[in-house]
């Protein structure tokens, strides 16, 4: 080894002491380009929590997790995205994907923190000197990972649609389906707001796979009513849909009968494997609607003998008697309650609870009782001269069509309400040939009814007259006709923050309004006369429903309640959901579970 | 009545005979849960009351200036004869105008008076009666104009 070798080491010494050719940092910090993909920030109010984030990020740095203040809701998780930058190569997927374009790329890119678990943070939650900054990368308005325009199904025309009572949409083909299933992003936020938290982002991924079998499957496991809810269902879940963000929610509703329309009957057994092992138990159900069946169902799987005690003619409720044919054809209603029934579920059509059939005696013989009657006592409109003979029920119309008899509503007819039986009297009388103007006291937006219903009614030729309140029913010149007054109600702001309510001033515009008939659909209520009083007594009522509790199950111990007469919704989907929970109920009841 | 306690004890009596009129016909009541619904108008009326009863001990009834939303439902509904066999509807069109007719009541001794103090009383109580109407009247505009 020569000396040179020996000493060299010592040489780097030198260099201690004197200026360092490295630098802490930039002296002058130079901002980024404006499009440059620096660090994420997200507007928590615009993020929905969808996930669609995590799904797509290829590195697995993006996490979704709990932030403090938020609280989920319908059509919000209240999750945000968690980003590790140990993990992230700022591809920007997360922010092209976005649904709803909270997620952005803001133009800072220097960060020197002395913690690493620093580069975990929660964008838009956590304090980030970056947060609101307007510069940095967007997704480009000229292209989009999403698809965001629905595929439209196939419709009668609408005056194609008046010459009969045949279905007006006409269901997807099998091609249709799957490109509308491909739109769907997975995200889940749907199963949170369906009353039944049906499974949803899989039975579309059953349609993508061309499965249709694992769909029917999935679509059982929580909805024994899919024909019906796939044609007729309130599709809360379309609501919340972040895919409709930015465009058109996905097809839910439309996606969920694409299954059933493609397989038959005779098959669901088979596919369905639902095997029957009696047990000893006894269920009586007081009501074949939706509710009613939907619990059969769920309790005959479970090897329970049930009775279903119907006072109509045949299975539906509200369904087979409310829904017209156009919208919700017989045959496809038939689909969904025959395959309950044939599973071994009686059913006692013309029997009516309180007068063929007591009530006590269903508490006395039967182990379990599901009360499940629906709401079908119409509310009167409550002003001078409604007796009037040309004033119609909204519900009587409905029924007598579908029991193919003829209303009688005349050539020109006003319908008074704006929820689906208004909307439906109203395309049934024009299905009859009548000329139909709806009065409505609030504005087309605070309508209950199904947009699609609305959208269609008016493209059926109804004209509907928004802020009419009636007053007062009046005899007309001719006998065979009546004359309505209303009123032209101004919309005032709820003190408590809901609705708006219609109020008619001193002073409104008045009318008055000749037709051959009025039907009246302002709403309906239940009827509970059944009950007698030693039962009633010890139930929990309010507003003229059932309160329930748990597994809907009312203070009788046996007894549960559910459907429209014990809940506020009042729509197919929640009756279902209502039958298939106390089902469980009375199942953990029966097996000693639930405190008898 | 010549003093303020005389009016508020006028009031309190109101309210017990409001009260005793829905338990009277929640006894006549023939429909198997319309008695409930009639003896929870009976417990409403007497809430008011105790309210009232609070008032004389010293707390603040409704300020006579303060405007109750009228959303003027029960004025073009028909009157109903309070009878055993009321609907649900019915029920709550008989308690909006009986709450209306009340209104009224102290709005009249209201203009009747001169003296400020009891003028203020009567307005103050009217005001409490609009805003028993407007409860039933909301009721109604949610429960029973439900549209569905």
């Amino acid at each position: 080894m020569s000396l040179k070798d020996l000493i060299s080491p010592f040489y780097v010494w030198q260099r201690a002491f004197e200026k360092p050719y490295t630098q802490r940092r930039p002296l002058e910090e130079r901002p980024g380009a404006d499009r440059y993909r620096g660090f994420h920030m997200n507007v928590l109010e615009e993020c929905v929590g969808c996930g669609t984030c995590e799904t797509i990020c290829q590195n697995h740095a993006i996490d979704m997790v709990k932030v403090e203040g938020l609280e989920p809701k319908p059509g919000d998780s209240g999750l945000r995205p968690k980003f590790d930058y140990g993990r992230c190569c700022w591809c920007a997927l997360c922010v092209d994907i976005c649904t709803t374009r909270s997620l952005r790329l803001t133009n800072h890119y220097a960060w020197i923190t002395e913690d690493p678990t620093d580069f975990n943070f929660v964008a838009g939650a956590d304090n980030m000197s970056w947060n609101g900054h307007e510069k940095g990368y967007r997704r480009d308005d000229e292209y989009n990972l999403l698809c965001l325009d629905r595929v439209e199904m196939d419709m009668l025309a609408p005056e194609e649609g008046l010459k009969s009572f045949d279905e007006v949409m006409k269901g997807y083909t099998e091609e249709q389906a799957k490109i509308e299933a491909d739109r769907c992003v997975e995200c889940g936020i749907c199963v949170a707001t369906c009353p039944a938290h049906m499974s949803v982002p899989d039975y579309i991924k059953s349609i993508r796979e061309g499965d249709y079998e694992k769909g029917l499957r999935i679509l059982y496991e929580t909805n024994p009513f899919s024909a019906t809810c796939g044609r007729i269902c309130t599709h809360r879940c379309e609501e919340v849909c972040p895919v409709g963000v930015q465009g058109d929610p996905l097809a839910i509703r439309w996606l969920k009968r694409a299954i059933v329309d493609r397989i038959p009957l005779e098959r669901y057994r088979e596919i369905l494997g639902d095997e029957v092992v009696e047990n000893s138990k006894t269920v009586a159900i007081v009501g074949a609607g939706p509710g009613g069946m939907s619990a059969a169902y769920y309790l005959r799987r479970q090897g329970y003998a049930v009775t279903v005690f119907e006072a109509q003619e045949r299975a539906g409720g509200m369904l087979r008697y409310g829904v017209p044919s156009y919208r919700l054809p017989d045959d496809q209603l038939d689909k969904d309650i025959e395959y309950i029934r044939s599973l071994g579920v009686e059913v006692r059509f013309k029997t009516r609870i309180g007068k063929d059939v007591q009530f006590s005696e269903l508490m006395d013989q039967y182990d379990a009782v599901f009360v499940s009657v629906g709401l079908n006592v119409p509310s009167k409109l409550r002003v001078k001269g409604e007796e009037h003979p040309r004033v119609l029920s909204g519900l009587q119309v409905l029924d007598d069509v579908a029991s193919g008899k003829d209303p009688g509503v005349g050539k020109r007819v006003a319908v008074i309400g704006g929820g689906n039986v208004a909307m439906d009297a109203a395309r049934v009388s024009r299905r009859m040939g009548a000329e139909v103007t709806i009065l409505y006291r609030r504005r087309i937006e605070d309508m209950p009814a199904d947009p699609e219903e609305i959208h269609e009614s008016q493209a059926e030729g109804c004209k509907i007259v928004i802020q009419a309140i009636p007053v007062e029913v009046k005899d007309a010149a001719d006998a065979n006709q009546v004359s309505i007054v209303w009123g032209e109600a101004t919309m005032v702001a709820d003190d408590k923050g809901g609705r708006p309510r219609p109020v008619l001033q001193d002073g409104a515009v008045m009318h008055e309004e000749t037709y051959d008939s009025i039907i009246s659909a302002i709403g309906q209520g239940g009827d509970l006369d059944f009950i007698p009083g030693e039962y009633r007594d010890q139930i929990e009522f309010k507003w003229g429903k059932f309160v329930p509790s748990e597994y809907q199950r009312t203070t009788l111990k046996k007894l549960f309640v559910g459907g429209d007469i014990a809940n506020n919704t009042a729509d197919a989907i929640s009756a279902i959901e209502d039958g298939h929970h106390a089902a469980r109920g009375i199942h953990k009841l029966l097996s000693g579970e639930l405190v008898a | 009545m010549n003093s303020v306690d005389e009016i508020l004890d006028f009031a309190i009596e109101r309210e017990q005979a409001a009260s005793d009129f829905y338990t009277n016909l929640a006894e006549k009541a023939t429909s198997a849960w319309m008695k409930d619904m009639l003896l929870s108008f009976s417990q409403e009326e007497l809430r008011h009351k105790g309210k009232l009863k609070s008032v004389k001990k010293g707390e603040k009834l409704l300020s006579s200036q303060q405007k109750v939303q009228d959303i003027k439902l029960g004025d073009y509904l028909v009157d109903v004869e309070p009878q055993g066999d009321l609907t649900l509807q019915d029920a709550m069109i008989v308690a909006m105008k009986r709450e209306k007719a009340a209104y009224r009541l102290y709005s009249d001794l209201a203009q009747k008076v001169d003296d400020a103090e009891m003028k203020d009383l009567f307005l103050g109580l009217a005001q409490e009666e609009a805003k028993h109407k407007l409860y039933f009247e909301t009721q109604y505009d949610d429960q029973i104009l439900r549209d569905n």
